[in-house]
């Protein structure tokens, strides 16, 4: 009895250690897996039931087409975005080559979990074809990127977390830079790669976009600067962002599945 | 058996509870960490080793319950210990009264249980943020930022609900548990002359 009480402590001691060091060399899917499936379906339920009980029932279809019309709107920034590497910027309205592009394929979503760890449950997976690496918006602007989808849940990485960074421009003169988090405050901060680029407050910055849409498509509102940091001559400019979307307050979110074809000469680099 | 019952349930349902209500009420501070408190609370009834392993599951239910995106085993290590230490320091500890492990008083165990619960929380949560910097979940001004408004609710949230739980009525099964620890002549003592124990 006596050897017992000392045993299984030191042992469980070393299977946690265990668990630890193999995550971090070789990441434990299986298990994340595992707590998807097991803890997905009560996280649901118990969302679908608390928006059942404060009388949402009737408000799914209206949900489903504000997620098609955000994905149509995407589009239409994209589209909106890309004509400054053409000719006519003004005239961009008539049958050109962006005419036959179809809007983004979208799946509305609730954020129904907020983790310490800068993220968020949504009650869409792998049955409403979620998968990872997929861009996550609301009304005001970028949520994250899905990092890992179960059967009926997923988890999506805010850009305030310390792992993310979102490749990002300055919506006027397109310049080109990076965002990561600034945890403690709720901010985000944008580097850009001129250092001689202007930047002042106010300035909205969006999503440059990434190969193949993914993790993140282009042209999504970021937020604005409110802060120009750092002196001239650095090597990189650095800005304090305000995020567009209240992260702390997500409700109802929309999942970008797919992108419309890529433009023609599309502007899309690494992200 | 229902004790046990309640206590699987719990230990399943905290990550739950945690992640759907409490982080989503956006409480000044961050909010408490349910799991922990839900630990420390539960952890000083078992035998310590039985309160490790119970530490350990609840750790690792918080460890893979989505949104969780840190190292896995990291909340297992850490409450597997606080566990253990929760379940040995008040059985390692003699009463005030006449310095025995077993001479306490209902009330002295119970405010004996609160403590260690609100000792070992605020230990724990300093802990967990450490291991969070070395491991690489998290930045040092995230940590710097998060702790302190955790630990402020998580020490006094884990006093009180221990309080609570040592003062919820013990299932008799436990109370004859004297005999396989010390032998059954000190149990029969120990009936005669502390009868508060026995639920007499």
């Amino acid at each position: 009895m006596r050897s017992a009480g000392r045993r299984v402590p030191v042992l469980l001691v070393l299977l946690s250690l265990l668990l630890v060091a193999a995550d971090r060399w070789w990441p434990l899917t299986p298990l994340r897996s595992f707590g998807s499936v097991v803890y997905g379906p009560i996280e649901d339920a118990s969302s679908a039931v608390a928006r059942w009980a404060s009388g949402g029932g009737a408000r799914e279809r209206l949900e489903a087409e504000n997620a098609r019309l955000r994905g149509e709107l995407l589009a239409a920034r994209r589209n909106a975005a890309a004509p400054v590497t053409g000719p006519a910027t003004g005239t961009a309205t008539g049958p050109g080559p962006t005419a036959g592009l179809a809007g983004y394929r979208v799946v509305a979503a609730h954020a129904i979990g907020f983790g310490s760890d800068q993220t968020v449950t949504l009650d869409v997976g792998t049955g409403a074809g979620v998968a990872g690496d997929m861009t996550v918006v609301d009304r005001d602007g970028l949520v994250g990127r899905v990092v890992r989808a179960g059967p009926t849940t997923s988890t999506v990485r805010l850009p305030t977390a310390a792992s993310a960074s979102v490749g990002a421009r300055l919506e006027g003169s397109r310049e080109v830079g990076l965002v990561t988090g600034v945890p403690e405050k709720g901010l985000l901060r944008l580097s850009l790669l001129n250092s001689d680029a202007a930047v002042r407050a106010g300035d909205r910055v969006v999503t440059l976009g990434s190969q193949g849409m993914r993790p993140y498509v282009p042209d999504v509102p970021v937020g604005v600067v409110i802060k120009v940091e750092g002196t001239p001559g650095a090597l990189t400019r650095t800005a304090l962002v305000r995020p567009f979307a209240r992260f702390t307050a997500l409700d109802l979110v929309t999942v970008v599945l797919s992108g419309p074809d890529p433009l023609p000469g599309g502007e899309e680099g690494p992200g | 058996m229902r004790a046990a019952l309640l206590t699987v349930a719990v230990v399943v349902l905290a990550p739950v509870f945690q992640v759907m209500v409490v982080n989503g009420l956006g409480l000044p501070g961050g909010g408490p960490d349910v799991v922990l408190v839900a630990v420390v609370a539960l952890a000083s009834r078992p035998r310590p080793p039985v309160a490790a392993l119970l530490g350990f599951a609840a750790g690792l239910a918080a460890d893979v319950a989505p949104p969780a995106d840190h190292t896995i085993g990291r909340t297992a290590l850490v409450l597997c210990l606080a566990a253990w230490a929760c379940a040995r320091i008040p059985a390692r500890s003699p009463s005030r009264l006449n310095g025995r492990l077993d001479g306490r008083s209902p009330e002295e165990t119970t405010r004996l249980a609160a403590g260690t619960a609100a000792a070992v929380a605020a230990v724990a949560t300093p802990l967990q943020a450490a291991l969070a910097l070395v491991l690489g979940d998290a930045s040092w001004d995230a940590v710097l930022h998060r702790t302190p408004g955790v630990l402020c609710w998580t020490v006094p949230a884990a006093a009180l609900v221990a309080y609570a739980a040592a003062r919820l009525p013990r299932a008799r099964g436990r109370r004859q548990g004297y005999g396989r620890r010390y032998g059954r002549g000190y149990d029969r003592t120990l009936r005669r002359h502390r009868p508060w124990r026995y639920g007499a």
